[in-house]
Order: C-alpha cells, then sequence, then structure tokens
C-alpha cells in the first residue's frame, strides 16, 4: 500500500519547559517511527494564544509533523496522542491528495501558459484587455 | 464592531424568513447604510483565490484565513467575499480545521 501524507499539528502544554518540550516531541516521533513512518518535516511554532480555552490553557506550544505513513500509524498514533501528557490537542490532516491536485492544477496553468504564448506567434502575451471597469450602481 | 453587527444581521435571516412578498421587497432594500458596504465588497467580486492562484487553501494559514471571518468567528456565505464555489468550499473547510487546532475562534466572546 504506497503510503500517506499527513500532517500532524499538536498543541503542548505551554508550562512545558524548552528541554521537556523536546523530549515530548521527541517521544511523539518516536511513536511514529515505531509504526513504520516516516518524519518528512518537524516544525515548532512556539508558544502561541490560542483562540478559545483548551484544557484551561489559554496558551499552547504548536509542532507541526509532516509524516508519511499508512492507516494503522494513523489510527495508532491518535490512540496514543489522546493518551500523552502535555498534549491539549492535536489535529491530523491527510494532504497528498490535495497537494497532488493543486500540483496538477499549477501544472495545467502553465502548460495553458504556454499554449497561449505559443499561439500569439511567442511574443510575450499581450496585457490582457482591459476589461471594462464594471458599473455597477 | 460594526462588522459583526452586520454579519450577525445577515445569517439571522431578518429579510429572507420573510415570507409575505411586501416584506421582502423592503428587506431587498434593507439598511440604507448597511447597503453602501454590501456594494463595496459586490464589487471585488472576482475570487480572491482565483485571482491569486491559490489552489490550496491551508488551514494553518491563519493571516489568509482571517481575512475571510468577521470578529464574531462566523463563516459568511459566498456573497459576502465574491469567493467562487470551489474555494469557498476550500475555504470553510480550512477555517473548520483551523477551529478545531485553536487557531481560530468558534465564536468569540
Amino acid at each position: 500500500m504506497s503510503d500517506r501524507i499527513y500532517e500532524v499539528l499538536f498543541i503542548a502544554d505551554p508550562n512545558l519547559g524548552d528541554p521537556e518540550l523536546d523530549a515530548l516531541v521527541a517521544q511523539v516521533q518516536g511513536y511514529i517511527e515505531k509504526e513504520g513512518g516516516r518524519v518528512q518535516r518537524a516544525e515548532k511554532w512556539g508558544k502561541k494564544r490560542l483562540a478559545y480555552v483548551v484544557k484551561k490553557q489559554r496558551e499552547g506550544s504548536y509542532v507541526l509533523l509532516v509524516v508519511e505513513g499508512g492507516t494503522a500509524l494513523v489510527k495508532e498514533l491518535e490512540r496514543r496522542l489522546r493518551v500523552t501528557d502535555g498534549i491539549l490537542r492535536f489535529l491530523t490532516v491527510r494532504v497528498d491528495e490535495d497537494l497532488a491536485k493543486a500540483e496538477r492544477r499549477k501544472a495545467q496553468r502553465a502548460v495553458e501558459e504556454a499554449k497561449r504564448r505559443a499561439h500569439t506567434g511567442g511574443r510575450p502575451p499581450a496585457p490582457a484587455p482591459a476589461e471594462p471597469e464594471e458599473v455597477e450602481l | 464592531m460594526s462588522q459583526s453587527n452586520f454579519g450577525g444581521g445577515r445569517s439571522g435571516g431578518g429579510g429572507r424568513g420573510g415570507s409575505k412578498p411586501g416584506e421582502r421587497g423592503a428587506a431587498g432594500g434593507r439598511g440604507g447604510k448597511e447597503q453602501g458596504k454590501r456594494y463595496f465588497f459586490r464589487r471585488r467580486k472576482v475570487c480572491r483565490f482565483c485571482a491569486d492562484k491559490i489552489d490550496y487553501i491551508d488551514y494553518k494559514d491563519v493571516k489568509v484565513l482571517i481575512s475571510f471571518v468577521p470578529e464574531r468567528g462566523k463563516l459568511l456565505p459566498r456573497r459576502m467575499f465574491g469567493t467562487c464555489a470551489e474555494h469557498q468550499r476550500k475555504l470553510t473547510l480550512a477555517i473548520k480545521r483551523a477551529r478545531a487546532i485553536a487557531l481560530l475562534p468558534y465564536a468569540s466572546e
């Protein structure tokens, strides 16, 4: 089964010191690797104010992990995140499909752009005809 | 402040709910002052995401999302921002995700 790419964003307890936070992140990475996943990227956003109170905290340290793995990984990882102390909240989002779609869209746009350029005989595309200013009142 | 009143009033459905034709007519020209504002949004009717060629609306990008959420934290209908159907769908999903992880409020106090 081909693996998927997920973004795991979690909020850690803001009262953790730097070394403790690092340990927590390492712990989560450990979960992932144990389940056969790969951490592509890890980002610490630092302490941010939460939009609402979560577990009696108004702030939280955000950590983003970009993970490659299968469905079993997510299942186990989420279970573990739920029982891990110091994690206020987490969100797992599958991103490979949407990003691939966006890529395709981008590529297609480039092709169309090239076509248009060829059509105008190699000249850079003429500045878009000024659209008549829409008068709407 | 005025903006949040604005959003609340609209989705409260004051105008929409009115079933009597006479009422509806009146609602069409609702709120003299507010109408000016409405046209302000209307005029820029190209979807901002299409214009900027953004294919993926990221739930992590609070800066972008916040500009589509009024102070009160509500989701607004497409007609407010002129987003196209596709981007509105993606935007809505992104905002909901951002809410789940406390980047955006569900409803601010």
